[in-house]
């Protein structure tokens, strides 16, 4: 009976999960979106011609066609968010030195992509956007089939970080 | 003797006073406009050449030394009579690693970030120039070297102007 019942349960939670429509993924904002908070957690969509990124009732759009340059690279970061950063910090009072193996375990591989665009007064905005590993190219090509122009292709995408 | 030891006290303090620095002139500017990074030969990733920037005129703004802080190409920015420009350029960079700093029981894996900041006129004549370097040291991303060098250069304003 009990296996039949794990069964029941893991196949409810497939279909749930199968059902989730696409939503986009989760896309933390470094810095240059004026109206929203830096290390802000949100969505990050391309629709119409615009990009838009979403954090909580907050949101930035930016025209596609003003976007000037678009670059990818990748870092090496914490995760975990705000609640990683919190639990790090009070393992590093842990003795014998034993928190600091959530820095080992904490690490997660991020795309960093570069956004240049140029706002309506002329002046130019560098947005940066973390975004989970391999979505960068992605969105840069979304982007660009938006309207958005780029300087030179860039080099194949390496990783350039030394975790 | 107390005659000789006087003027030896004269002496002495007229041999100091000329070595302190004479307080310079405040400069004086109503709106700044913050130019892009440049990098020249540097090989430094975009997103620190444009978080450079981008938390440059955060600081800038939030010091709140100028009445308007103009972004690079802002078409305002040349109605202002007495607008000063922000050059930075970057001499060296080294990428460290986040994790390397916190493991270790010694400072290793800094990231570094040396910049030649100059404030220039309306007539470009350059009006300020200094050396300023932007470290993460032990905690914090690599990213966070930006943020370090542009509170750094804000305080530089802040004691100029």
């Amino acid at each position: 009976m009990k296996p039949n019942v794990l069964l029941a349960i893991l196949m409810g939670v497939g279909a749930a999960l199968a059902q989730q429509p696409d939503q986009p993924p989760n896309v933390r904002h470094v810095i240059g979106l004026d109206k929203i908070k830096r290390n802000a957690n949100g969505h990050l969509t391309i629709q119409n011609g615009v990009m838009q990124f979403t954090a909580k009732k907050t949101e930035a759009r930016v025209p596609a066609s003003s976007i000037e340059d678009i670059f990818v690279g990748t870092e090496t970061t914490q995760g975990g968010g705000t609640a990683g950063r919190v639990v790090k910090t009070a393992a590093m009072a842990a003795p014998f030195g034993s928190g600091k193996a959530l820095t080992l375990l904490m690490r997660t591989k991020v795309d960093i992509l570069t956004v240049v665009y140029r706002g309506a007064d002329g002046g130019v905005h560098g947005v940066i956007l973390a975004l989970p590993k391999g979505l960068a190219e992605t969105t840069r090509t979304q982007l660009v089939a938006a309207g958005a122009h780029t300087s030179a292709p860039q080099p194949e995408l390496k990783d350039r970080t030394k975790p | 003797m107390k005659f000789s030891l006087a003027v030896l006290l004269l002496l002495a303090t007229a041999a100091i006073l000329p070595g302190q620095t004479p307080a310079t002139p405040k400069l004086h500017a109503s709106a700044i406009q913050i130019e892009l990074v440049e990098v020249g030969d540097v090989s430094i990733p975009a997103e620190f050449r444009y978080a450079i920037y981008e938390r440059l005129i955060e600081q800038v703004r939030d010091s709140r030394k100028f009445d308007k802080v103009f972004r690079s190409g802002d078409k305002a920015a040349a109605s202002v009579p007495d607008l000063v420009t922000l050059h930075t350029s970057v001499e060296a960079f080294t990428e460290g690693s986040q994790m390397k700093r916190e493991l270790a029981p010694v400072v290793v894996g800094s990231t570094k970030v040396d910049v030649t900041t100059q404030v220039t006129d309306k007539a470009g004549k350059t009006i300020l120039t200094e050396k300023v370097a932007g470290k993460v040291r032990i905690f914090g991303e690599n990213l966070g070297a930006t943020n370090d060098l542009a509170k750094r250069i804000t305080k530089l304003l802040v004691a100029s102007f």
